[in-house]
Parts: structure tokens; sequence; C-alpha cells
């Protein structure tokens, strides 16, 4: 880490602006030309099954990597790698880790598109703000499902009824109160040696050091989260985080999130940036696993059509071109007890499953806009597709199936159903979905076992 | 010929090349032409445009500022000394707000704004509630635009109104917000005057409040849920 840390002291000065504005997308518009990928994006094939087209993109993406860099805010300098530093730091990554204790164990593997062995699927709300009241039984309602590996907690909405602040001593409380909450939401519903991930509701170093606290997220259970802003900044807040997961010897996530009609402009650009951020974060965070998402900046989702073929060319261009475990999430605009959100669910996890990913993040019902809309039945179905496709689909056969669902909510996207809150759709006694949610599960499940797709068992 | 350059600073503008809208700014100043007139016939089409081929995936974030920055080249040039605030429709203070680094969403709402003929003043990220309140008095704004992703940091948006209210300021400006932590009850709750969806509703509540803000009902919002 020294290395790094001495980079952002030493490396050339830039302005910001410069950087995103003008430096990133001339380099990226630079690469897409010299490695001709400028107009391949494919509308009629939302997911690509044209595996050298994704080398292509890994090539583009990695030589991207090389002349770009990152850009640390707090200096104002450039981050930039040599070729033998991106290569050694891509041959040195971890391809698989175990975490979890007893019987809920969990072991997260390198993966590659076509891989007929299954992802690791992690129950979530991510980024979702929950009341105090309903954080416990919906962390419940998520891990009662076996098919759940591992959990991310949702926001949580306040303390003992304050609001959290953030960077004040009740963010440094929510830190370790995120963690004993989920881990007796677990230890409720019987599965208390499940791995974790966190700290999720922490926007700063404050929220985040307490949740590693002794008596919080236990680092050989949990993988930490260290998020860099778009476009591939590095700012000290997150190397603060990345410096206290190696030094506690916890697994990170090293997490980028790009946007189509952002800095890195078409859907072109996007794979290249994701391939790019990837490569980036490895070089200068060392971590377990590494999350480069693409959304789609008018909508704000992975499930448009943009976004599926972005996402599935960039998730294989990364699982062919290095053996880095990726993680993906899944984003979605319509909220719970709705077909939509279950249409939206379907097509990003069978992207990101035959694409390669290593473990991929539950739902993000309406865009995390509403509070409290989330339950546990989007999650099982999130598992369950993610598994099943991995195991029987080939990339041809996902791009039929998300083909065939895409037309059934893309015109919806701009103005997508609110759906029902968690206490609307859940028996809050017994954590299992209302029937009317429970009839739409049954009913989109029967569409995709039509459609080609068996259910998990 | 002033058709040529008017097609001209059109271009420049759309192509986001400053030096070329300056020169023919230039050119259309000593041909006589009103600034209100070079407005209406080459910059405001061009920004027009622009936000069109952003909703289309034609053009991305960076042409947008790149855009806004060449109209600007232009507008510096065009405007008198004297009187140069009448032809911009307001001035917005915007940034994202304490504990917050995210600003994608934020840089775009700035962008679709200086296309649409505001002149905005971007404070970045991580921005603290006074910062807002002594920057919108500074420059005389009429709107503050707070933006926020993660919900820890939404609480500090109310300190900026709270603020305004101790300094009994609240009537000079407006006061908006959006980002994914933010939903419209949480406009009502803190007493925002308006909460829009993505940013093309974001200008469209710019020109909202600046129009008839005295007498629409407040919060203004768009792009409610169903």
């Amino acid at each position: 880490m020294f290395n790094i840390l001495d980079k952002t002291l030493t490396g050339p000065p830039i302005e910001k602006r410069e950087f995103e504005f003008k430096l990133v997308p001339k380099l990226t518009k630079e690469v897409l030309k010299e490695f001709g990928l400028e107009k391949t994006y494919d509308p009629n094939n939302p997911i690509n099954t044209d595996l050298t087209l994704a080398k292509d993109f890994y090539h583009a993406g990695y030589e991207l990597a090389l002349r770009l860099g990152m850009f640390c805010p707090d200096t104002k300098r450039r981050v930039i790698f040599t070729d033998e530093e991106l290569k050694e730091s891509l041959r040195d990554v971890p391809t698989e880790v175990t975490l979890g204790y007893g019987k809920d164990k969990v072991t997260i593997r390198s993966r590659v598109p076509e891989d007929g062995k299954p992802p690791v699927a992690e129950g979530s709300a991510l980024g979702l703000s929950v009341s105090e009241e309903y954080f416990i039984p919906l962390c419940m309602a998520i891990a009662q499902y076996k098919v759940i590996d591992i959990i991310l907690a949702p926001t949580l909405d306040m303390i003992n009824g304050r609001e959290i602040r953030a960077r004040t001593p009740y963010e440094t409380i929510m830190g370790m109160y995120e963690a004993k909450y989920v881990k007796e939401a677990l230890r409720r519903i019987g599965r208390p040696g499940m791995p974790l991930h966190g700290v999720e509701g922490a926007p700063t170093e404050y929220g985040y050091f307490s949740g590693f606290l002794w008596g919080g997220f236990e680092p050989d259970r949990t993988i930490g989260i260290a998020l860099i802003p778009e476009p591939i900044s590095l700012p000290y807040q997150i190397l603060h985080r990345t410096v206290v997961n190696h030094l506690i010897g916890s697994p990170l996530e090293a997490g980028h999130m790009l946007s189509i009609g952002g800095y890195f402009g078409p859907p072109e650009g996007a794979v290249v940036g994701a391939v790019a951020a990837q490569i980036l974060q490895v070089a200068s965070m060392f971590p377990t696993v590494v999350e480069s998402t693409i959304l789609d900046a008018r909508y704000s989702v992975n499930t448009n059509r943009e976004a599926l073929w972005a996402t599935s060319t960039s998730m294989q261009a990364r699982t062919l071109g290095n053996k880095v475990m990726n993680l993906g999430i899944t984003s979605q605009i319509s909220g719970p007890c709705t077909d939509m959100l279950l249409y939206e669910t379907t097509t990003i996890a069978i992207a990101d499953s035959v694409s390669g990913v290593a473990i991929e993040i539950g739902t993000r019902p309406t865009g995390c806009r509403y509070k409290n809309y989330a339950s546990g039945l989007e999650n099982k179905f999130f598992a369950e597709v993610l598994k099943s496709s991995a195991k029987h689909l080939k990339l041809s056969d996902a791009n039929e199936i998300v083909k065939a669902i895409l037309p059934k909510y893309e015109d919806k996207l701009k103005n997508p159903p609110k759906g029902k809150s968690f206490p609307e759709c859940t028996d809050l006694k017994t954590l299992q979905p209302a029937r009317e949610w429970l009839e739409i599960y049954e009913r989109v499940w029967k569409e995709l076992e039509d459609l080609g797709l068996p259910r998990w068992k | 010929m002033l058709s040529e350059y008017l097609e001209k600073l059109k271009v420049a503008v759309i192509e986001g090349n400053a030096e070329q809208a300056r020169e023919a700014a230039i050119a259309l100043k000593e041909a006589g032409m009103s600034p209100l007139e070079i407005v209406n016939a080459a910059i405001k089409p061009a920004m027009d445009e622009m936000g069109k081929r952003y909703e289309r995936l034609e053009v991305f974030l960076p042409d947008l500022v790149l855009a806004g920055e060449a109209a600007q080249e232009a507008l510096n040039v065009i405007l008198p000394k004297e009187g140069a605030e009448s032809l911009i429709k307001a001035k917005v203070v915007i940034g994202t707000i304490y504990g917050d680094i995210h600003d994608i969403g934020k840089n775009i709402v700035a962008a679709m704004l200086s296309a649409n003929g505001y002149k905005v003043i971007d404070l970045g990220n991580d921005v603290p509630a006074e910062k807002f309140v002594e920057v919108a008095k500074k420059e005389s704004a009429k709107i503050i635009g707070i933006s926020c992703l993660l919900t820890p940091s939404m609480y500090y948006m109310r300190d900026v109104i709270k603020r305004l209210e101790e300094e009994n300021l609240r009537k000079n400006f407006y006061v908006i917000i959006g980002g994914a932590a933010v939903y419209p009850e949480w406009a009502k709750e803190i007493g925002a005057d308006g909460w829009a969806k993505d940013a093309e509703r974001a200008v469209e509540l710019c020109d909202m409040l600046v129009e008839k803000g005295e007498e629409v009902p407040k919060p203004i919002i768009l792009g409610e849920w169903r």
C-alpha cells in the first residue's frame, strides 16, 4: 500500500475537471477507435454472445487503465501504473475465498462465461433506507431462504429515534449497530455463521471503522466495502477503508459504478471504462472481490437494454481477461410486489450469471428511492434465477430469454410502479410474503420455465 | 453573412468549441446583432439540441459540460457589462451535500441547467450547509440546488433551510433537492421548494420557480411515481 500512497503524492498534477471532463472522454474515445470497438453496441442482442468481441474490449480496457490511471482528489494528482505493475497485481489476485462459520460457510470462486458452477448469491436491499423497527425483520426475511449465501444489510434509517448524520458520532454508533442488528437477525433465523458484507450504511470512515471494532463485523467472516467515486477516483476516504481492512486481515470489495451517458460516454465506452476500473482497483487497493458496475444514467438502473449489453460484454471481458473474482449488483427501479421487479431482476441476474460473475448482490427495488420498499421474496427469486441460469443456460439461451422479457418492462422504466413496502407485502409474524406477492412470484417463474429456464431446486 | 455566423456559433456550441464560439460571437456583435437575438437564434437552439441528443445517448455528460462552457464564452462576448443578468434565467448555486462525495448526478443537472440558460455556480461535493448559504448570498442566486445520494447525508439538507430561516433569508431563495437518497415526502418534510426525479425535470422545476414561483404551491414535485 505504501507504493500506492506514495503515488498519490508524486503523480502528475491535474485538476478534477480536466481529468473528468477532458482526459477520461478523450482517452476512452481513443481506445475505442484504436481497437475498432466504436458502434459495436447491438440493441437486438442485449446479452453479448461474441466472446472475441469481449476479449477485444478487455484489451482496450487494459490500455485505457494504463493510459488513464486514477485521480486522487485530495492531492489533485493522477495515480499512474506501469504495465509491469498492472500485470503483477493481476497475477497476484486471490481466486477463491471462504467466509463464515460452520454450516453457513461459503466459498466464492472466480468464474468464466458459461461456467456451470453457480455464483454466490448475496441477499440485500443494497442502499435502501429501512426503519429501525423493520431492519431486523427484513434481514431475517431475506436470510430465511437457504438459496441466499451471504447477506448485506440495508441502510439503517435511525438509531433510537435519532437521525444518523454523516460524519457525526451518530454515524459512529450506527456502524456497530448495523453489525449487531444483522448478526442478531441471523441468530434468530438460525443461520448464525452466515457471511457478512459491510459496513453498508457508513458514508464516511467513522461508521465504517466502528463497524469493524471488536463485537462488530468479524474480519474472517465479513467482506469490507471500499467504493470509489466515478470516474475512477481514488480519494483518501476510500484508501482509509482499504488500509484498515488490510491491517485487520479482512477480505475487501473494491467497487466502482459507472454510468452510460456519463464520463465514459456510450455503452461501448462504459464497457472499456468498467474493464479499466476493475484493473485499476486491483492495482491500487489489492481487493478480494471487485465490483465494476455499469448503470444507465437516464434511468439509474442496470436492467435496460443498453446497460444489459454493456454489463454482459464487460463482465465477459473481465472474466476472460484475468482471474479476478467479480462482484455484480442488480439495480432495479420498480418496487416489491410487482411483476416488473421480477422481470428486471431476471434480466440482470441472467446477464451477470452467464457472463461469469463470482458473487452477485440482490435487489435494489425502486432504485432505493423509497424507505422500506424491499422484501425477502425478490431476493429469493434473484438467487434462484442467478443459480439456475448458471447451471442451465449458454450465452445464446440467455440472450433469447432476455429478449423475451425486456419488452415486458422497458417502456415503463421512466415511470415504474412503486409497488408495496415491506410491511405491506410481508406477514410480519411469519415473515412470509403476502399471497398477492407470492402469486406474482409463481406466475413469473412459470413464464421463465416456459421460456426454458428451469426452477432452481 | 449573419446567418452564416449564427450557424457557426450554433455548431461551435454543439461541438463544445469555446474558441470558435467566441470568434463567431465577436463577428455577430460587430455586425450589430443584439445579445437577445444571438441567444435566441443560436445559443438557445444549440443547447436545446444538446439536451435532446443527450436523451437519445448521442452526446454525453462531458459534451454537455463543454457545450455549456462554449455557450458561456459566447455570452461573455455578447453580453454588455451592465444588464447582463437580464439575459440569464437565474443564478443557481448547486452542490452535493456534506458527507457525500458522489457527484455525477449533480454534474448532469448542472450541465443541463447551463444548457438551458442558467448561470450555475457549482460548489462540488461534500459541501457544508453554511457554504450553500454563504455563496448563494454572495452571488445573489435565486435557486439553491442540493444533491444527495446517501441517507446519512440528507439530513444536512434541512440545515440549509434552517440556516436560511435563522438569517431571515428564506424568502430570498428557492431551495430544490434531488438525488437517489431523497424523495418527494422528504422535500415536504424539510420545507424545500421542489423535488425533481431527474435532470430534465430539474430544469423544468427551475423554470417553474423562476417564472411563477410566487404563485404555485410548494414544494413542486416533478416526476412523482404513479
